[in-house]
């Protein structure tokens, strides 16, 4: 019995270890007048990551993990992929290590951080459920889908969907009833920021604002 | 840093891919495929009652993407049970766990196959019972409780522990809770269903409701209670036994009467056809009768 609850509290530090290395990227992303989501930190000079949804279209403000509130700028967005990236005047910031979603199998852990109902950088973990085009929630969408058994709640969305090693997979984006969360594969955000910002360039400072 | 984890996450995606194989994709309603379990070689197919809304035009779906036309054995609303066979293919069976380690708090995997890929969710045990009976009068022999999330079409997919083996099969339709019927029923049922076609109750055709006995005769019988009877259908086994409205019954075969429970279990199914002789109480007196059990229609 000793050596189970010897591997718990592995389990347990690991996993708590794995959320303070995530958390270290994680932003709120506020917009007047509306509720906050999350967001990730994609590049140390300050691009963002967030759902579409969660900006709105308009100018949003990012509170940086060191407490740091910015204006930012909206970057790039696109309604349909409900992905938006923002660029904020800061340097050297922590970001996410990002993964590969096609390694996802049904079962493997992930962990989803936000700030779920305001409570700030919250985890919760849980398996994915499954991956692709055909899930059965959403039979409108004609795309991609990570589905995961996790408790996805307002304030979530923008935010990491992390494997098992803590590199971003995906963005959370919607639930799909009060156990399953959908998120946008991080396939697509490399597609996306490729589209719209020329790939990863670090230039991306001078990219003019997109209306 | 992190290994423990990592080493967890594709230990559970390498029990999906595994006992994934045994789950099967079961067309037979009008809305989405649902799941079954792979139970013998020879092409039966185990899953819920509730998700097999036809008799005909039944599709079973496996992993490597082969689509095979089943029929059906026969089912039991009573366990939310189906039990549908495939023609000319050898399927792997599922491999079934023992049962006896179980506890509250371990691990579980819910399995399912609505569309073409295997889809999972992770929980633990939430608790562990005697048998059980479900309120259409379903005789289960563990009661299975989890927290895993039912995803849709995950009805009658297989619960799966973390040796990678079946533990029961997942129904939703019980109340909102995720239970599980442990494979000991589902074995059972499945018996009954090759045999007979259904799973056979007996029936003897009376309404009834728990009664306090007067004193003297609870303290002849060492009995508080029995069944007071309401009503007696016209031509059943009751009536035809001569049991008449305001008799109390007390025992059958000699084994005490005191709820209705009781009385569920003695009519079991192999006591169909059978002469059971019955006590009953009538104008304060203890008095012998015998009825033939009919089957429950």
């Amino acid at each position: 019995m000793a050596g189970a609850q010897e591997l718990l509290a592995q389990l347990n530090g690991e996993m708590a270890g794995l959320a303070g290395r995530v958390r270290a990227s994680l932003v709120r992303v506020e917009t007047a007048g509306r509720g906050a989501g999350a967001g990730t930190v994609w590049h140390p000079d300050g691009l963002i990551l967030t759902n579409a949804h969660v900006v709105q279209g308009n100018s949003p403000w990012v509170v940086l993990p060191d407490g740091r509130r910015l204006q930012a700028r909206i970057l790039a967005q696109d309604r349909e992929l409900d992905l938006a990236a923002l660029a904020v005047e800061a340097q050297d910031l922590p970001t996410i290590e990002v993964g590969d979603s096609r390694e996802l199998r049904p079962g493997s852990w992930v962990v989803a951080f936000g700030h779920p109902w305001g409570v700030e950088s919250a985890a919760t973990a849980g398996v994915v459920i499954g991956q692709g085009q055909m899930l059965p929630e959403r039979p409108e969408f004609g795309r991609s889908w990570i589905a995961a058994s996790l408790h996805y709640r307002p304030g979530h969305s923008g935010g990491p969907l992390v494997d098992a090693g803590g590199r971003l997979v995906g963005i959370n984006t919607v639930m799909a009833g009060p156990d399953v969360g959908l998120a946008v594969p991080v396939q697509e955000v490399k597609g996306f920021l490729k589209r719209r910002l020329g790939g990863m360039a670090p230039d991306f400072q001078k990219v003019r604002t997109w209306a | 840093m992190g290994e423990m984890v990592q080493n967890l996450s594709s230990e559970l995606a390498g029990i999906v891919e595994s006992a994934g194989r045994w789950a099967v994709r079961v067309e037979g309603r009008r809305r989405m495929p649902a799941t079954g379990i792979a139970w013998t070689h020879s092409g039966v197919i185990a899953t819920a009652s509730h998700v097999v809304e036809r008799d005909e035009d039944l599709w079973i779906g496996l992993g490597a993407g082969e689509r095979l036309a089943a029929q059906i054995i026969g089912r039991d609303p009573t366990t939310d049970l189906a039990a549908l066979q495939v023609e000319g293919a050898e399927l792997a069976a599922a491999e079934q766990a023992g049962g006896d380690g179980l506890a509250v708090g371990h691990l579980v995997l819910a399995l399912g196959r609505p569309g073409k890929t295997v889809q999972a969710t992770l929980g633990i045990v939430s608790a562990l019972g005697e048998a059980w009976r479900t309120p259409s009068g379903g005789q289960v022999d563990q009661y299975l409780q989890t927290d895993v999330v039912m995803y849709p079409g995950f009805s009658g997919g297989p619960l799966v522990d973390m040796q990678g083996k079946v533990l029961g099969l997942n129904t939703s339709a019980m109340g909102g809770v995720s239970l599980a019927l442990p494979t000991s029923t589902i074995q059972r049922v499945i018996q009954a269903l090759q045999t007979h076609g259904r799973v056979r109750r007996g029936y003897l055709g009376v309404g009834l409701q728990p009664a306090r006995l007067p004193k003297g005769v609870a303290e002849q019988l060492d009995q508080e209670s029995g069944l007071l009877i309401l009503s007696v259908e016209s031509d059943s086994p009751a009536e035809q036994g001569g049991l008449t409205l305001g008799d109390t019954l007390l025992s059958l075969e000699g084994q005490p009467i005191r709820h209705m429970e009781d009385l569920m279990v003695l009519l079991a199914g192999d006591q169909v056809g059978k002469k059971a002789s019955l006590q009953v109480l009538r104008g304060g007196k203890v008095q012998k009768l015998s009825v033939t059990v009919g089957e429950r229609p």
